[in-house]
This record gives C-alpha cells, sequence and structure tokens, in this order.
C-alpha cells in the first residue's frame, strides 16, 4: 500500500514537469530548397534551425511552451513554396514561418503571406528593398555589403572596376548599388555584364575583362553554374583583384574549387566558419557536434540560427504572445537585439530588416581565410531613408535604387 | 581576331562534345534521352574521384567513359530496349531516370564534390591570355567525331551497327545479334556523353545537378544536325557555335543564348529535317 | 404555318457528340458516375478545410493546360512542349491588364479573355510558322521547347525598371506579382476571387464545361480529321483535307487552354514568375499526359491530378525520397502501362477478364 502510494507520487511528480512542457508547441514552419540547384546553400539553414530549437528547448523553450519544427522540402520550385506556405500557414497553422532562399521564392510566397495574414522571416540575403510588415529579413542587404567592400577594394587597387552579376534581379540591383557606390567613391566603371542564370561557360566574360584590364573586379555569380567562372579564368591566367558580395560566403566556392582559382577574393559576410572569434568558434563546434557531415556552415545558415532566437526574445518580450501585431509592437521600440555569433545584432523598426557586424573575408593562395577588416553595427539604412516606415505605412512592396518608395 | 576565333571554337566544341553522344542515342537510335545530362554527370564525378586517387586525367577520363557506358548499357537492357517502337514514351521514361539518378547522387554523395584543378596552364596570345586546356578540348571534339566517323564506316562493328539501326529486321534475318548492338550502340553514346563530362570536370562545379547546363545545347545541335552524327552534328555545332559566339562578342551572353535558340527554330524552319535528315525519315 | 425550326435537333446533334470513338467512357453507367464524381467534388468543400479548398483549386488550375496538350498531342499526334510558353504569357499578359486598369466593373474577367485571346493569337502566328512550315514529330518538340525558353530567358532578365507596361513592372527573375485576383462583379459588393469556395465552384464549373465541351469537339467531323491526321497525314491529305489548317487549329484551341491554366494560376496566387516557363516546367504537362493516358481526355483529365496530388504528396512526406520516388513512378508506368496508368486502370476488368478467362490462353 505504501509502495503503491509512493509509486503514484512518484508518477505525478514526474507528469507535472511534463505537463507543463506539453503545453501548446509553438509552431515554426521551415520552407527551404534541400533538393535541386540551391540545395548547396540551403541545406544549412535547415540545420541551424534544427539546432537552435533543440537548445531552446533544452532550456525550457519559449515563454515555457516547447518549439516545434514544421519542415517543408520546396526542392528549389517557386510552386512549391507557394503550395507550402499555404499548407503551413491554413493547415498545420504554424506561428511563423522560414522561408526562402531565392529572391523569386520571396516574392512567390510573399502575395500568401499576405493573403493569410501570416508572419514569416526571410533569412538570405539578397538584393533589398522589402518593406513588408508581415516579413522580418534577417539577410544581408547591399549597402551593408557593399558600402563596406568597394570603398576598400578601390583604396586598395585602383579605379578602375568592372562588374560581373547574374542576369537576374539580385544581380542587376546589386550592380547597380555597385555603379552608385564607385561613383560615390571617385572610380569608375570600365565595363559591366551580365549573364544569365545557368550559364557555365565563360570565354567571352573571361576575354571582355582582359581587354578592360580593372583594377577591381566585382563578381555578382550566382548558382553552381556560374561558379564555374573561377576555375575557368584562372586557367586562362586572369589575375585581377576580385571583390563580392555573395561568393564565398554562400556556397564556399573556395573549399571546392582547387587552389588558387579564387585566391585574392575579397568578400564581405556577416559571418562564415573560418572568423577566429572565440564565440564564433564555439558555435561551429556545437555545430559540427551535431552535424559532423556538414560540408560548410555558411553565413545564410548562421542567420537562420539566430533568427530563432530572435523570435524567441519577441515572444517572450510580447508576454508569450504569438500574434504579429504584439511582436511588431516588441520591435517598434527598437532594441530587440541579440548576442549572434557574428556579433550583435539588431532589428531595425522602419524596415524590419537587421543590422550585421561585416567582416571583410580574404581568400589567400591556398584559400584560407583571412580578416584584414571589421565593420561592427552596419545598419540596413537605405530603406528607412528612402521612405520605408513600417511603423506608419505597411505597402508590402519591393523597391529598388532606381524605383524607391513614392514620396 | 584570335579572341574571336577562340571562342568560336570554344563554343563549337562544347555544343559538339555535348551533344556526340546523343547524336548515337537520339539521332541514330532515336531514343529522346532526357537523362543525357546524368550521363554527363556521372562521368564528371568518376573523372574527379578517379582523378583525386592520383591518376593522370586522360585515364580519370576514360574511367569516367567507361562508368558511363556500362551503366548505359545496363540501362538500355532494362528500360531502353522496350521502348524502341514508341520514341515519344522514352521521354517519360529517361526524365524519370534523371531525376533518380540526379537527387539520388545527392543523397548518396552530397551537394558537391571538391572540383578539380584545370591542367595544362594558359598561353598569351596578342594581349589576351587563354586557358591551354580549351584549345585540347577544341582538338579533341574534332578528334572524337574523327574517331567515331572511323568506327561507324570503317569497322564491322560500326556497319552492322549502322544497318541494324536502319533496317532492324534485315539485320537480324543476315544473323546479326541485334540486342547486342542495340546495347553496345546505346553505351557507346552514353560512353561518350561520360566523356564530356570528364573532359570538362576540371572547369566546373561538381554538382548533380550539373547536366543541366549541357543539355539544352546538346538536344538543339543534335535535332539542328538531323540523324547523321558527321553529316550533322558536326556542321550544325559548328554554325550553331558560330552564331553563339557572334552573338555573344557583340551584345553580352544574354544574346547568345537568345541567338542560338532563334537560330534554330530559324534553321528547323528552312530545313525541316534538320541539316541531315536521312536516317531519321527511314526510321520514322 | 410550315414547319416551325426544330431546335431539338442540333442540340441533340451536340449532345450526341459527347460519346464517340474519340473518347473513353459512354453509357449510362459512365455518365452517373461521372456525374457522381462531380457532386462529389461540389460537396467537397462543405466538409474540408480551407487548405484543402485551396490546395485543390491549385490543381485544377493545371488541368486545363493538360487538356490542352492532350487535345494538341493525344488526339493530334504533335508534340508541343510550348504549352508553359502560353501559360507564361497569358499569366503576364492577365498581369499587365489588371496591374493596369485595376479590378473594378469586372475589369480582371476581361483581363482573362483579353489574356488568354494573347495566347491564341501568339499561337496562330507560331503555328503558322510551324505547321505551314511542315514541320513535325520530334523537330516540333523542339522548336517548341526553344520558343519556350527564349520567352524564359528574356523575361527573366527583365528586372531593371525600364521594363514595364504602363503600371506593371515585368521584374524579371522575381516575377510580377500584386495583381488583383479574379473579381466577379456584384450588385452589393464585388465578389473577390481568393482561393476559396467561391473560386472553387467558378473553377470546377470551368473544368466541366471545358471537358464536356472538348468531349463534343473531338467527336465531331473536326474530331475525326485531327485523329485522321494523327494516324496518317499523307492519307488524310490526299482525301481532301488541308492538314495544316487542322493541325494550326488544334495548336491555338491548345494553347488558349494553356493561357486559361495561366489565367488561373497567376489570380489564385498573386504571382507569375520565369520559372513558370522554364525547363523542367515544360515537360511537366508531357509528363502528366503521358502518366495518365494522352490518348483519351477523361484520362488525362484524372491522371494529371491523381499526379499532382501524388508529387505532392510525396514531397511533404518523402523529404528527400520524393524525386527519387517519383522517377521510379515514372519509369514503371511507362514499361508496364504504356498507355497510361488511368488508361490501364480503365482497361483493367477486360485484361482481367482476358487472362483469367476459363479455358482462355494467357
Amino acid at each position: 500500500m505504501r509502495r503503491l502510494l509512493m509509486m503514484t507520487a512518484a508518477a505525478i511528480a514526474m507528469a507535472v514537469p511534463l505537463a507543463a512542457m506539453a503545453a501548446d508547441p509553438i509552431k515554426l514552419g521551415v520552407l527551404e530548397d534541400q533538393s535541386g540547384d540551391f540545395a548547396l546553400a540551403t541545406i544549412g539553414k535547415v540545420h541551424g534551425i534544427q539546432l537552435a530549437a533543440e537548445e531552446i528547448n533544452a532550456a525550457g523553450g519559449i515563454a515555457g511552451r516547447p518549439l516545434e519544427l514544421v519542415i517543408y522540402d520546396t526542392q528549389s520550385d517557386n510552386t512549391r513554396y507557394q503550395e507550402f506556405m499555404r499548407r503551413a500557414l491554413q493547415r498545420d497553422k504554424v506561428n511563423v514561418v522560414f522561408a526562402g532562399f531565392s529572391s523569386a521564392s520571396r516574392e512567390a510566397y510573399r502575395p500568401i503571406v499576405k493573403q493569410l495574414d501570416g508572419f514569416a522571416f526571410y533569412n538570405n540575403q539578397y538584393e533589398g528593398g522589402v518593406c513588408d510588415a508581415n516579413m522580418i529579413v534577417t539577410g544581408a542587404v547591399p549597402e551593408q555589403q557593399f558600402s563596406t567592400l568597394i570603398p576598400w577594394m578601390i583604396e586598395k587597387f585602383g579605379k578602375k572596376v568592372y562588374t560581373i552579376a547574374a542576369d537576374y534581379n539580385f544581380g542587376q540591383i546589386s550592380a547597380e548599388w555597385v555603379r552608385n557606390i564607385v561613383k560615390q567613391n571617385g572610380g569608375e566603371m570600365v565595363g559591366e555584364e551580365f549573364i544569365p542564370l545557368g550559364v557555365s561557360q565563360f570565354s567571352s566574360t573571361i576575354q571582355n575583362i582582359q581587354k578592360a584590364k580593372p583594377d577591381v573586379l566585382i563578381t555578382l555569380l550566382v548558382g553552381t553554374a556560374q561558379s564555374s567562372y573561377y576555375e575557368q579564368a584562372s586557367a586562362a591566367n586572369l589575375r585581377v583583384p576580385m571583390g563580392s558580395s555573395v561568393n564565398v560566403g554562400q556556397a564556399y566556392e573556395h573549399k571546392r574549387f582547387k587552389p588558387p582559382s579564387l585566391a585574392n577574393m575579397y568578400v564581405t559576410t556577416n559571418w562564415i566558419e573560418e572568423i577566429a572569434d572565440p564565440k564564433s568558434k564555439e558555435f561551429v563546434a556545437k555545430w559540427r557536434k551535431k552535424f559532423p557531415n556538414e560540408p560548410y556552415i555558411n553565413q545564410e545558415a548562421e542567420n537562420s540560427y539566430l533568427a530563432v532566437y530572435l523570435y524567441k526574445q519577441m515572444v517572450e518580450r510580447a508576454k508569450g504572445s504569438t500574434k504579429r501585431d504584439d511582436l511588431r509592437a516588441v520591435i517598434a521600440k527598437g532594441d530587440v537585439c541579440f548576442d549572434a555569433p557574428e556579433g550583435k545584432v539588431c532589428i531595425d523598426p522602419k524596415s524590419q530588416h537587421m543590422s550585421h557586424t561585416i567582416y571583410l573575408a580574404k581568400v589567400n593562395d591556398v584559400h584560407s581565410i583571412s580578416f584584414p577588416k571589421t565593420w561592427e553595427d552596419v545598419k540596413p539604412y537605405w530603406l528607412g531613408e528612402a521612405g520605408c516606415d513600417l511603423t506608419k505605412k505597411n505597402p508590402s512592396a519591393q523597391y529598388t535604387p532606381s524605383n524607391p518608395p513614392p514620396k | 581576331m584570335v579572341g574571336f576565333l577562340y571562342q568560336f571554337g570554344d563554343a563549337a566544341a562544347f555544343l559538339v562534345l555535348s551533344a556526340c553522344g546523343l547524336a548515337i542515342i537520339f539521332g541514330m537510335m532515336g531514343v529522346i534521352n532526357l537523362a543525357h545530362g546524368e550521363f554527363i554527370m556521372g562521368g564528371a564525378y568518376v573523372t574527379a574521384t578517379v582523378s583525386k586517387m592520383g591518376a593522370p586525367l586522360p585515364l580519370a577520363i576514360l574511367c569516367g567513359a567507361l562508368a558511363a557506358g556500362l551503366v548505359g548499357i545496363v540501362l538500355e537492357r532494362l528500360v531502353i530496349r522496350h521502348l524502341y517502337h514508341r520514341p515519344l514514351d522514352t521521354i517519360v521514361a529517361t526524365w524519370g531516370i534523371s531525376l533518380i539518378v540526379s537527387q539520388g547522387t545527392l543523397i548518396l554523395l552530397g551537394p558537391s564534390l571538391t572540383d578539380m584543378s584545370t591542367p595544362l596552364g594558359s598561353v598569351t596570345i596578342g594581349e589576351l591570355s587563354y586557358s591551354v586546356y580549351r584549345f585540347a578540348l577544341m582538338g579533341v571534339a574534332v578528334a572524337i567525331l574523327a574517331g567515331l566517323y572511323a568506327l561507324f564506316n570503317f569497322t564491322r562493328f560500326g556497319v552492322l551497327a549502322r544497318a541494324t539501326i536502319q533496317v532492324p529486321h534485315m539485320a537480324e534475318s543476315l544473323g546479326v545479334n541485334t540486342r547486342l548492338i542495340y546495347s553496345l550502340t546505346f553505351g557507346i553514346g552514353a560512353a561518350l556523353a561520360g566523356a564530356t563530362g570528364g573532359l570538362y570536370a576540371p572547369t566546373m562545379s561538381l554538382v548533380p545537378t550539373m547536366g543541366a547546363q549541357f543539355i539544352m545545347e546538346a538536344f538543339v545541335t543534335v535535332v539542328v544536325g538531323g540523324g547523321d552524327v558527321f553529316l550533322g552534328t558536326a556542321p550544325a555545332g559548328v554554325a550553331l557555335g558560330f552564331v553563339k559566339a557572334l552573338m555573344t562578342t557583340w551584345q553580352g551572353q544574354l544574346a547568345g543564348q537568345i541567338g542560338l535558340l532563334v537560330a534554330v527554330i530559324l534553321v528547323i524552319r528552312i530545313l525541316p529535317r534538320g541539316i541531315s535528315g536521312l536516317i531519321l525519315r527511314e526510321r520514322a | 404555318m410550315s414547319a416551325a425550326i426544330d431546335w431539338r435537333f442540333p442540340v441533340r446533334q451536340i449532345l450526341n457528340r459527347l460519346e464517340g470513338p474519340q473518347t473513353l467512357g459512354r453509357g449510362r453507367k459512365f455518365w452517373i458516375s461521372a456525374g457522381a464524381v462531380v457532386a462529389l467534388a461540389m460537396a467537397y468543400p462543405l466538409v474540408a478545410d480551407a487548405y484543402t479548398v485551396g490546395n485543390t483549386i491549385y490543381f485544377f488550375n493545371w488541368v486545363f493546360m493538360a487538356m490542352g496538350l492532350c487535345l494538341i498531342w493525344g488526339y493530334g499526334g504533335a508534340l508541343s512542349f510550348g504549352q508553359t510558353a502560353f501559360f507564361g504569357l497569358s499569366g503576364y499578359a492577365y498581369g499587365i491588364v489588371t496591374l493596369n486598369f485595376g479590378a473594378a466593373y469586372g475589369l480582371t474577367l476581361f483581363a482573362m479573355i483579353v489574356a488568354v485571346a494573347a495566347s491564341a493569337v501568339v499561337a496562330a502566328v507560331l503555328g503558322y510558322f510551324l505547321f505551314f512550315g511542315r514541320i513535325g514529330g520530334v523537330f516540333l518538340g523542339i522548336v517548341t521547347l526553344a520558343v519556350t525558353l527564349v520567352f524564359e530567358r528574356f523575361m527573366a532578365q527583365t528586372a531593371a525598371p525600364e521594363w514595364r507596361i504602363g503600371n506593371a513592372r515585368l521584374n524579371g527573375f522575381n516575377g510580377m506579382s500584386g495583381m488583383p485576383p479574379l473579381t466577379i462583379p456584384w450588385h452589393g459588393g464585388d465578389i473577390v476571387l481568393a482561393p476559396d469556395i467561391p473560386l472553387y465552384y467558378v473553377v470546377l464549373g470551368l473544368l466541366v464545361v471545358v471537358y464536356l465541351a472538348l468531349r463534343i469537339l473531338v467527336n465531331s467531323s473536326f474530331g475525326y480529321v485531327v485523329v485522321a491526321i494523327r494516324e496518317n497525314p499523307q492519307r488524310a491529305t490526299m482525301l481532301g483535307y488541308d492538314v495544316r489548317k487542322y493541325q494550326l487549329a488544334t495548336f491555338v484551341i491548345g494553347a488558349a487552354l494553356a493561357g486559361l491554366s495561366g489565367v488561373l494560376y497567376t489570380s489564385w496566387g498573386q504571382y507569375i514568375t520565369p520559372s513558370s516557363m522554364g525547363i523542367t516546367a515544360a515537360a511537366l504537362p508531357i509528363i502528366w499526359v503521358t502518366v495518365g493516358g494522352r490518348g483519351d481526355l477523361t484520362t488525362t483529365v484524372l491522371g494529371t491530378l491523381f499526379l499532382l496530388g501524388t508529387f505532392q504528396a510525396l514531397t511533404i512526406y518523402g523529404s528527400q525520397y520524393a524525386l527519387v520516388v517519383m522517377g521510379l513512378l515514372l519509369v514503371l508506368t511507362v514499361l508496364l502501362a504504356p498507355n497510361g496508368l488511368v488508361t490501364a486502370l480503365a482497361q483493367l476488368p477486360q485484361w482481367l477478364d482476358r487472362r483469367f478467362r476459363k479455358g482462355g490462353v494467357a
């Protein structure tokens, strides 16, 4: 009898914390490309979210509620983003969605997030300009990456700049940014070339660059096909200092291509695996323990990881509410910040984009990385300055320097 | 001038090498092989792996070609054999195979392989420097065409193969083992695709979807050329390569791509059976 | 008074065409089960959740393009990779018209008609070029694929702000979004057809109407000629039919249907992008139609819906193996059910009967 009573008491004692954790979970939808063309750069994003979720749940969840992930593979296909965003919001009724790699996928799902009044995080660098109250963007934007990179490169190597960019929105808008910043810094554009996605043969491009004899080559190449440029340029002995906002940090070309094809390349990224900071190294160690086969932890993976923590902070500061308007009220206070592996990052209430620490990474002759310079707390200033203020108005649109918000 | 010739030769070599395997499989055998890109990828992967183990590049490429050829023979036995009389169904079957192979590679080997470096260094002519390897590729394209010509016109196997494909029942009644010939011919087509993969492997990213970068060029070149590999694919490759190089030099890569596609449309309009429609017409 | 015009005769003639040698399914049993299926489909949204309704509309949107390809390829024998080009063309046309003129006064319906007409016109021009140039067989496939890819490549680089038609920026690879969905003008307040129950009934209704209309078309004398051309173009020519005109007509009708799919998709997701016209997207209608059974409208409709649902379910539950399983499904279908899965299922009773009939030879 006594034993029975004790066992019952023990069972109840164990059940109580279980019941507490069995509180309504917070559902986080994950729509990322785990197969198809983009998988190389995005598999790490899912892992980052999983790592963060595991840590958060081990520490008691978000406001006492466990975090549950609902993961879909969007197969690098825009129509799948439309299908699964609808499913995540309507059927799974997730509280927030982390979604998208390519800008096309983001533009495909934004109307659906708006239709269904959802809340989404876009954790990828992109061409900038999304002014949408339903979106939080943690990815880096051109003003953060180019206002740091270009002046430095012009000062170090010379004024003549040549740009090769992928021929679509991201490439064209980034090239526009490069043009503007080069002009502001007294440089001269000696050439610009736009290359359609999926092209992998660069003989003509290499010849054009050689003829133009630039001091600096800005490469904004996207996709595994276009990254073949580096090998082909190196084989043709084209050795001009290169700068990029998108290569190395996203698709780790320096690990995939044989040296010295990426030698003398300078990349502004908000985080990469090689950063020597102890906090960053600790993060890498944690990651490698959970995912020993990860080929590379890129900046998007780190963005995804810290985004989960940012969300946690917002919910907890909103007293456990996951309603978008409550979370936006927290953001409007202007001090939603987090000590991420890259450093301190904060969300800007006007644009709902994030400030970043920008690291200048130099790829050496043997493809090791050094960091000649770091800029802290680089704000995503352009949207706010151009007239996007989400605390007052929600246009749900994407703007560019040549198509700014209407005054 | 040298610059333009280099671009022209480079573009033509790319088209010819992309197309030669498909020219055998599609041009001669009528199989619309949407898995052509995966044969190329397989050849590239095997070449890269063998080369990393220390073998010299030509040997590695040979291994890549061989591996692709063997897989091709197996595939022919299992799947393609049943589809010769319904060529349009080969689209779906090979598309399915393409999905299986590319996704399977992603699952088994991860999203990429470490790349190889391009051998042979560079040479400077005038004020521009060029990769010597790409000149080598142009030479290899010509050599492969010559080799194929020799194979299909001067060897017993080649004559039997052409006979089997053109008039299978006659060949069979003359005692030719048509099943074996079909398998071997398909295998040769697959091996050529694998060789292309191996040849371009040192110059490209090695990812499971890399075949997609060849497939459109391969198809348009083969179709514009018509059925015959020598009377068709070679001149098609040269002509389309010229158009592409010209448009690219004039207006950039996008113009080059669109120019290529428009040229394809125009050529087929003018020559509805391709540059050498003979064999295809007989097969139809 | 002399004989009044008997309206019943032409109507009965048209209704007779609902059945015929070109379409599977005839007799009371078929039409009763078809009616039951439609009735089920109509009752479905009342019990299903909002997501399923929206998702089913999404599947229905693609069926029009598949039916168009069935007409062009299954009945006409012309392999066209160009359906997605018209899909995209109409999608963009709808976007351009509605972004410029808005959604009031039923303008979105006008935009839909304009967009479908645009596809028909472009198809007429392209078809003239193709069929009057006597291009056929696999060459037709390659040329239509080339056209689709040119269109895709071209649209993908229209990101710069100067690429606009009126208020509508083409916006390149990122796609055009923000266009208003189809809106029916109504007395008390316009009905906006967001992906919900009203849109479901509209699309279902369109589907039934188009399906029946196509059945009548292929069983009419037009359909007979088209099938004759597929079987033997020279014989058809020698019997006095201008093959090219019939091929052109089928191509235009098929393209218009693809355009209808494009408008519905664009309105559903408020988004259209060049990747809807890429090489993968171009191959999908061919896959659906082949696996379903390209020789017949009913099998195409059922096969397309089946494949769309299966592929989606595989992607959700199969994670990284989804694409592998899809590939296997395609290979097995081609090998084991050469006329399409649905056709094989439809003929299963006869097949079983033949195989297991007592005393029969297997």
